[in-house]
């Protein structure tokens, strides 16, 4: 365990080696979610009634949840595996005594939690400048299973970027091309991370809702919000399921790219 | 003589689409999983608006064919400059590895050299689609012709405060070698405009105007073809956008003094 603790606090020092690449990328971030905040904002102020079953608390909470899930959710270190197979260094983790994914999740760890204290400030000082009205959830259920697809969220994002990631066993050179089209692309819109599922017809979520990606973002904060169209048992069970079913997916694909990866690049 | 020198360097600039094209051709593979990316990112980006906007029948005093239109003239501004200026993403490992050096000491402008030498196929690929979608949104918008040219200069205009931001990038490059970071955050800004800014509040509202001006490069074309924007209004955008460019260049050959060479 000591080993993964050093591991976890030097991925930490490591996050700050490039203080101002961490600074801008949580700048960027921000802009994101000012552009969501007001949009929804003027929408809610120039229209009349609520929206796609939001009240623009419920909306402008969203927002706010949006920079918090974005740190515990999509920051991650993992992506880099692609290109340590891509280049060879791979082998260099392969002769270490240490777990290759459980090296990696504490990476992600650490940049979670780096990102995560960030957020927090973020959030504090969006909220004295803009003065949104915040819905408050007091619901405990809600609020312990909202806690607990937190978890799962990061544990289904941890694997979806890891397979992506071996894409170069196969295909070296398209390593950041797969995850563009998984990452960058299919998991921000289909997790609700660019804007809320209820925009579009509910077919669109019924049949989102057996894939690993609404659990990332969406479903959390809708569970947290109480939102009625939102079984929480139901969410809880696929979400876990998804955890194993990704979990074993994951160790096979690890084991089939060993037996082709050839340290080329070194 | 101008006009010499300018299909000169159009020929220059010919060539680097040539050999920047043509180094797409051995990744095919990527070139499939990008475009399909970028289409179905601009694809549900649109999903999302048809749905907001028949939900809503448009918001902020705008009908939902205007916040449609001004969607797709922010792509086209956003895409567009991506297309022309592309080369300056990779402008960094030029300056590290001290290879600016030989873009310096040939007789072209090493401005035009870093900033459009290496127009990107994915994007030249997406711009017909978009120009399409402006047909498309900008038909229940038309007005009179007057508003469509004023549109159309205006969108260029957009492109030369573009250029100008590459070129304040670049030439921060040159100083602090901070590029990547700055450009995307450039990009996020401009992303800012996909929605009229109108939506932000000042002094949010204000700074997009003025300060980071992306306001005059993705609302106010889409403004002038609804009918929104004066002649006058017009004029003063369009010396803003020079204004801003004869900065940038002035900027870049301050910086270009401090270029040490030291990696060379």
């Amino acid at each position: 365990m000591t080993k993964y603790l050093s591991s976890f606090k030097l991925a930490l020092k490591q996050e700050f080696v490039y203080k101002l690449n961490f600074v801008l990328g949580r700048f960027r971030n921000i802009i994101h979610i000012l552009v969501f905040f007001f949009l929804w904002s003027s929408v809610f102020d120039t229209t009349v009634g609520n929206h796609f079953g939001y009240t623009k608390s419920a909306m402008l909470t969203y927002a706010f949840l949006l920079i918090l899930f974005r740190s515990i959710t999509l920051s991650s270190k993992s992506g880099d595996i692609a290109g340590i197979i891509s280049n060879g260094d791979l082998s260099n983790y392969l002769l270490k005594p240490i777990s290759f994914f459980k090296y990696w999740l504490m990476r992600d760890f650490a940049s979670k939690a780096l990102h995560v204290i960030f957020s927090i400030f973020e959030i504090i000082i969006l909220f004295i400048v803009l003065r949104p009205d915040i819905y408050l959830q007091t619901n405990p259920v809600n609020l312990l299973i909202f806690v607990y697809l937190c978890i799962t969220a990061i544990f289904i994002f941890f694997n979806l970027l890891i397979l992506t990631s071996f894409v170069p066993f196969w295909l070296p050179e398209l390593g950041w091309g797969a995850q563009f089209l998984i990452v960058a692309i299919i998991v921000e819109f289909f997790s609700g991370a660019v804007f809320p599922l209820d925009i579009f017809p509910k077919i669109f979520f019924e049949i989102l809702k057996f894939t690993p990606f609404p659990y990332l973002v969406y479903v959390p904060i809708k569970v947290y919000l109480g939102g009625s169209e939102i079984n929480l048992i139901q969410s809880a069970l696929i979400s876990t399921l998804w955890v194993f079913i990704l979990f074993r997916v994951t160790k096979i694909v690890w084991h089939k790219g060993l037996l082709v990866y050839d340290s080329s690049g070194r | 003589m101008k006009e010499i020198r300018f299909i000169y360097y159009f020929k220059i600039w010919l060539v680097m689409a040539k050999n920047s094209f043509l180094g797409w051709i051995f990744k095919r593979g990527a070139i499939a999983i990008f475009l399909t990316g970028k289409l179905i990112r601009y694809f549900f980006y649109f999903l999302f608006l048809y749905f907001l906007t028949n939900q809503t029948q448009g918001f902020l005093g705008y009908t939902k064919d205007q916040i449609l239109f001004f969607a797709v003239s922010y792509l086209f501004v956003d895409v567009a400059g991506q297309f022309f200026f592309r080369n300056v993403y990779t402008f960094r490992q030029l300056v590290i590895s001290g290879d600016l050096d030989l873009i310096l000491s040939k007789p072209t402008n090493s401005l035009f050299r870093v900033l459009m030498g290496g127009p990107d196929l994915l994007d030249l690929i997406t711009i017909p689609p978009i120009i399409f979608l402006i047909f498309y949104f900008g038909t229940p918008v038309f007005s009179n012709f007057a508003n469509v040219f004023y549109y159309s200069a205006l969108l260029l205009n957009g492109l030369i405060i573009s250029a100008a931001f590459h070129i304040f990038v670049l030439a921060f490059g040159v100083i602090t070698l901070e590029v990547d970071n700055l450009v995307m955050i450039y990009r996020d800004i401009l992303s800012m405009g996909r929605f009229p800014i109108d939506i932000y509040k000042e002094p949010i509202k204000s700074l997009l105007l003025v300060f980071v001006p992306i306001g005059i490069m993705t609302t106010v074309p889409a403004k002038a073809m609804i009918g929104l924007v004066s002649p006058v209004g017009v004029l003063s955008a369009l010396i803003f956008g020079v204004s801003l460019f004869t900065l940038s260049t002035k900027f870049w050959q301050l910086a270009l003094k401090k270029y040490t060479s030291a990696s060379s």
